[in-house]
């Protein structure tokens, strides 16, 4: 299969170009490109922004596995992150993450098999006075309790 | 209390559109930066006002602006540190949110002042709606004439980027944030050379805080010395964010003169903690400073009366934690975090924060070992003032303080998880 | 210029010198693992820390420049240790691989904590997992968990081969050297990432298992693989019990030199080293009998040559000699060579130019089309274009007017094709003198086996013009002799010849006959070589 960028954001993706002085920089807005029109960053979407940047593919591959947010392997419908980190756990979000994973019948790091959730453990996320929250896709959800997390994945359904 | 300030257009209805910035006497600053002060004018001006960085390490801001060389073979590069990742630290956002302007503002009076002609601010991956915003004010303020050519008729360009991150802590530090911004990961460059003289694509480059910025049209417009004059008497330095989170009744972001005692925000301001508790610990300047016992917080918050305790301003970020809280649990939190935050690069950090975190993980299972707290203490002391990057340091801040302060409490854990 | 004092001694360096290059002046080697010479600098390791006096902090000693009263420590208590926490780090996910691992005994991180720590761990967790025996191209295996990130291998490959092929992915102590998934290595330069990762977590499968380190001897030669001359030193054992039956050469490895290879070889001529101890080896004199060739002894075939040599001249003049030698034997053979058929027996027909000899596929960094390592050599002492060229020596093959043809390590099958093989197969005598059986050999009535390069003493002149020492690391294999010396051999039988003993002798008169050589000797080239001055035109 091969990947290519659709009319629309191959505009984007110019327009991104134009911005930087130096075309490599753009690596990170344009995985930012593919990760929205593909969902997941495949070996093929990695060689296509490879190609288009003119940058090595194993840089790519570098970048893929050192930042967190773009998705190596498909994620659900509703990728839900939760922040475990201090000013959250000071306040519950283990609890609420032992809520979740009891909800949805999951482990962090997995996907419910309807491919609708995907459940994440995430650090900090700069909500930490509206502690403990959570991360719906790009949606934040703050002063989480177990009861608002059943209220939110009904909505979600 | 003062009227605020950087906070003033906090959940200020549509604050962040050009209108109403305008309206509040925004961009002032910057037509009287561009069309009445000379550049060095302007460096003055931020040296007098005390403004030391608002991102972490607190270097005086026009100290740093000094730095840069005024002739230059590669052009110069402002880049706005936008990536918010210390734990505990949420002030950033809402500047990016309902203030977007402000960090344009001071982005154009800071360029102008090194002679500047092109500022891209780095911003964490999550903050979607910071980006949307600051997008929106750029845009907002290319089709007003203040950025792009000619800016104000003065024959001044400036051309500015939002560039968006993708999930890594490290990128927070300033070399890091160089190296992600040309679209490579974020590791630490060696030092020197300095960014001042190389950073972002080779070119001499001033890396600042989103808030430092923000408070740069402030200062233009109202004076150094006025700014200065914020501060705390006898401390100085201005008014700066201080985001209260943990086990406190108000938590939330006080904007208060530099220098204000610790004991003041937590039980004046934040109102004293949850249920009347009593207070076990409080983390002063995000995570990676020193934890504090409670019989330290009347110190004042400022960079100098920190660091004589042992801890650090830092972000400023106050995370507060009562007596219930379990000590174990919560340094473990935090040596995952440095664990799964560094980047790898040298040696004493990339294995010794796995190191430390795999052995508080099974401190929390109740199977440590007696000389288990020693260890960390040689790891952290085998990481501390050796590593490429201040992030093998922020690890040992919290590994030592807590372990430390609170040995008590990591033996008990131990000694029960043995019994 | 910067003066400063490292453990109570003074050094003057260069401006901009590091600490760490500063100390190797004196004699002090500081521990690292990210530093090399000849890459850009990290500071990632940690392993090199230093002393500075009034410094606050430990500083690295690989990347801090010197400065003019600077006072160093590099063996003080703090920095001790300083190294033995860097190495407990290192070790804490290092493998006990050290018994089956073709690094040990030359591995840094073996050495340094022999030298630095010795201390027993104090690890109790569970160690990270990474990949292992991971193929990484047709030469390379990494073995992940035992790679230090020192990151050698990846500016290895972007700065000096051109290539950005290796990454590091993932980050903290997940970090992993790779190539892209599914990817190789492809450039000409993989075994120096051998030579530089510091620990064995990158080998060359051609060294895989075969030999312990130490069991290892090593000898200064040059690499016989192109006209580049890169020095390097060749790797053998005496006793074949120590490795693979049979081997003797297990490798070579590249020697520093700032004029010819830097610090670097490349990979056809690192591994072309295998036909030393290869199979097709003339070890005994043979004579051809019928179809077959019969093993003969030193005596015998010597005397055959030299009345064939003789009856030759003696019945159609020297002109019915053609001598085709090839680029790969030294000066010292090529000029014993040229004695024997130029001055004693008067031939001209000597042309060591086979059409193609040059036309190997060269690259930017080392390799040279030519795949022969003294051809400037051959060209000084004018081997070429006094007669007839090869290939008209052919033809007159053909014709039957050059009746006997001398092959000296050369194959005209191989360059010329069936026309060569044709008019071999019509040579009244053909001698075939040479270290490996080939196309040519197989039509030749006599064979006189030749020693390789690590078997003799001797002198390449690469393509700049450099001479460059060979040496003698192993005795030649079975019966084979040095080239000079059959020569040597030979021409007592048919005339007056010097006695050469060693081939410094004949390195001696050659450098008192022909130019370019004047004035030189072994101890004046050196380890390093010499730039000759070459004749108008010639540089
Ligand atoms: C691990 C690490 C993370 C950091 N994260 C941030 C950050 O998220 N935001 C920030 O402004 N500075 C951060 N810093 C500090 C920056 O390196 C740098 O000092 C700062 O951006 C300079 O701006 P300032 O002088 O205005 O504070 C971090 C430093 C380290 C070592
Ligand atoms: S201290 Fe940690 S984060 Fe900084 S360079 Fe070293 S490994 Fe990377
Ligand atoms: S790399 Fe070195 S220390 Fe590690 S197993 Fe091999 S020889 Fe031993
Ligand atoms: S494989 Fe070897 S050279 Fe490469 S990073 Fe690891 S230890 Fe260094
Ligand atoms: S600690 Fe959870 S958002 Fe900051
Ligand atoms: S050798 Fe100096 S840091 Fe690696």
């Amino acid at each position: 299969m091969t990947v290519a960028f659709s009319e629309k954001t191959k505009e984007k993706f110019k327009a991104i170009l134009a911005k930087y002085p130096e075309k490599g920089a753009a690596l990170l807005p344009t995985m930012w490109l593919a990760q929205k029109e593909f969902s997941v960053i495949t070996p093929e979407v990695e060689e296509y922004v490879a190609k288009l940047l003119g940058v090595p593919l194993v840089r790519v591959h570098e970048v893929l596995t050192f930042y967190t947010m773009y998705a190596a392997k498909p994620l659900g419908k509703y990728h839900l992150q939760l922040c475990t980190n201090i000013s959250c756990t000071l306040l519950g979000a283990e609890d609420i993450l032992e809520h979740l994973k009891d909800k949805l019948q999951i482990g962090a790091g997995e996907t419910t098999p309807d491919k609708k959730f995907t459940l994440s453990t995430v650090e900090c996320l700069g909500y930490c006075g509206t502690a403990p929250v959570l991360q719906v896709n790009d949606d934040f959800h703050e002063n989480l309790t177990t009861k608002k997390v059943d209220e939110l994945l009904t909505k979600l359904k | 209390m003062p009227k605020p300030i950087l906070s003033k257009n906090f959940g200020k209805k549509n604050a962040h559109s050009l209108g109403v910035y305008i309206q509040d006497g925004g961009y002032e600053a910057m037509k009287k930066a561009l069309t009445e002060m000379k550049p060095e004018q302007i460096i003055q001006e931020v040296d007098k006002s005390g403004l030391k960085g608002r991102g972490g390490a607190g270097f005086p801001v026009g100290k740093k602006w000094s730095f840069i060389p005024k002739e230059a073979p590669k052009p110069k590069y402002l880049v706005i540190n936008a990536d918010e990742g210390e734990p505990g630290t949420y002030k950033d956002r809402p500047i990016m949110e309902c203030d977007p302007h402000a960090v344009v503002e001071g982005a154009i009076i800071t360029c102008f002042a090194v002679g500047i002609h092109w500022a891209g601010i780095y911003v964490r991956g999550e903050y979607v709606k910071s980006i949307e915003r600051l997008e929106g004010a750029i845009n907002e303020a290319y089709a007003k004439g203040y950025l792009g050519k000619n800016i104000l008729g003065m024959g001044f360009d400036l051309d500015m980027v939002v560039h968006r991150g993708a999930g890594a802590y490290i990128c927070g530090e300033e070399t890091g944030l160089l190296e992600s911004f040309e679209g490579k990961k974020g590791q630490p460059r060696m030092k020197p050379p300095f960014p001042a003289i190389v950073g972002l694509f080779q070119g001499p480059t001033v890396i600042n805080n989103v808030e430092s910025i923000a408070a740069i049209p402030h200062i233009v417009k109202n004076g150094g010395e006025w700014f200065n004059g914020l501060g705390a008497p006898g401390i100085g330095g201005g008014v700066k964010l201080f985001p209260v989170s943990g086990h406190v009744k108000k938590p939330g972001i006080y904007e208060l003169p530099m220098g204000t005692p610790l004991r003041e925000i937590i039980y004046k301001h934040a109102g004293g903690i949850r249920g009347d508790k009593k207070l076990k610990a409080v983390i002063p300047g995000g995570a990676s400073a020193p934890v504090l016992k409670p019989e330290e917080i009347d110190v004042p918050m400022e960079y100098a009366n920190l660091a004589k305790i042992g801890s650090m301003m830092g972000s400023g970020a106050v995370i507060v934690m009562d007596e219930d809280t379990d000590l174990v649990k919560t340094l473990r939190v935090l040596m995952c975090f440095y664990a799964h935050e560094s980047c790898g690069k040298c040696t004493p950090c990339r294995e010794g924060t796995g190191w430390m975190a795999k052995i508080i993980k099974r401190i929390e299972k109740g199977e440590g070992e007696s000389a288990d707290l020693d260890t960390i203490v040689s790891i952290a002391n085998g990481i501390r003032g050796r590593t490429l990057c201040p992030l093998g340091d922020a690890a040992v801040g919290p590994a030592l303080s807590f372990v430390t302060k609170f040995r008590q409490e990591f033996e008990d854990y131990i000694k029960v998880g043995a019994g | 210029m910067p003066t400063l004092t490292i453990d109570d001694q003074q050094v003057t360096v260069d401006q901009g010198t590091t600490i760490l290059d500063a100390a190797k002046k004196l004699g002090i080697s500081i521990p690292h693992f990210c530093y090399h010479p000849r890459l850009t600098k990290v500071d990632a390791c940690r392993m090199c820390l230093v002393e500075v006096k009034d410094a606050p902090k430990l500083v690295t000693s690989c990347s801090n420049a010197v400065r003019d009263n600077m006072v160093v420590f590099t063996g003080t208590p703090k920095v001790e240790e300083a190294r033995k926490s860097i190495l407990e780090f290192i070790l804490i996910n290092h493998p006990l691989d050290c018994p089956i691992c073709d690094k040990a005994g030359e591995c840094k991180l073996q050495d340094y904590y022999f030298r630095h720590s010795r201390q027993p761990s104090r690890f109790k967790d569970y160690k990270v997992k990474k990949h292992k025996v991971v193929d990484l191209g047709a030469t390379m295996v990494l073995d992940s968990e035992r790679c230090v990130v020192c990151s050698r291998c990846v500016r290895f490959c972007k700065e000096v081969a051109g290539e950005e092929n290796l990454g590091i992915f993932n980050r903290g102590d997940h970090s992993e050297i790779g190539t892209y998934p599914g990817k190789k290595i492809e450039h000409n330069y993989q075994g120096n990432l051998a030579d530089i990762c510091p620990v064995g977590a990158l080998t060359a499968k051609d060294f895989r298992f075969k030999c312990r380190s130490w069991l290892l001897c090593k000898v200064d030669t040059i690499c016989p693989g192109c006209s580049n001359g890169c020095n390097a030193v060749v790797h053998f054992t005496l006793r074949s019990f120590d490795g693979i039956k049979g081997q003797r050469v297990f490798r070579l490895t590249p020697r520093e030199n700032n004029d010819v290879n830097k610090i670097w070889l490349c990979d056809v001529g690192r591994w072309g080293y295998s036909f030393i101890d290869s199979i097709d080896r003339l070890t005994t004199p043979a004579l051809k009998k019928g179809e077959d060739f019969v093993k003969s002894d030193w005596d015998t075939v010597l005397r055959e040559t030299a009345s064939g040599l003789k009856t030759v001249v003696e019945r159609y003049g020297p002109s019915a000699i053609g001598v085709i030698p090839s680029p790969h034997l030294t000066n010292e053979d090529l000029y014993a060579l040229k004695c024997l058929f130029s001055c004693v027996l008067k031939v001209t027909n000597i042309d060591f130019k086979l059409p193609g000899l040059d036309k190997g596929e060269g690259d930017k960094l080392l390799l040279k089309a030519d795949r022969h390592p003294n051809t400037r050599g051959a060209e000084l002492l004018g081997l070429s274009g006094t007669g007839l060229s090869a290939e008209a020596m052919m033809e007159k093959v053909k014709t039957g007017e050059i009746k006997a043809l001398y092959l000296v390590g050369s194959d005209p099958v191989k360059y010329i094709g069936e026309k060569a093989e044709e008019a071999l197969s019509r040579a009244e005598l053909l001698i075939f003198q040479g270290t490996n059986f080939n196309a040519s050999c197989k039509l030749a009535h006599v064979i006189l086996p030749g020693a390789t390069f690590v078997e003799k003493e001797g002198t390449f002149t690469n393509y700049q013009g450099r001479l460059q020492r060979i040496n003698k690391a192993l005795e030649p294999l079975g019966e084979a002799q040095a080239d000079w010396e059959i020569f040597t051999r030979l021409g007592k039988r048919l005339g007056s010849y010097p006695s050469y003993k060693y081939a410094e002798e004949v390195f001696k008169d050659m450098a008192r006959e022909v130019a370019p050589f004047t004035g030189l000797s072994y101890q004046k080239i050196g380890p390093q070589g010499i730039k000759l001055t070459l004749p108008e035109g010639k540089s």
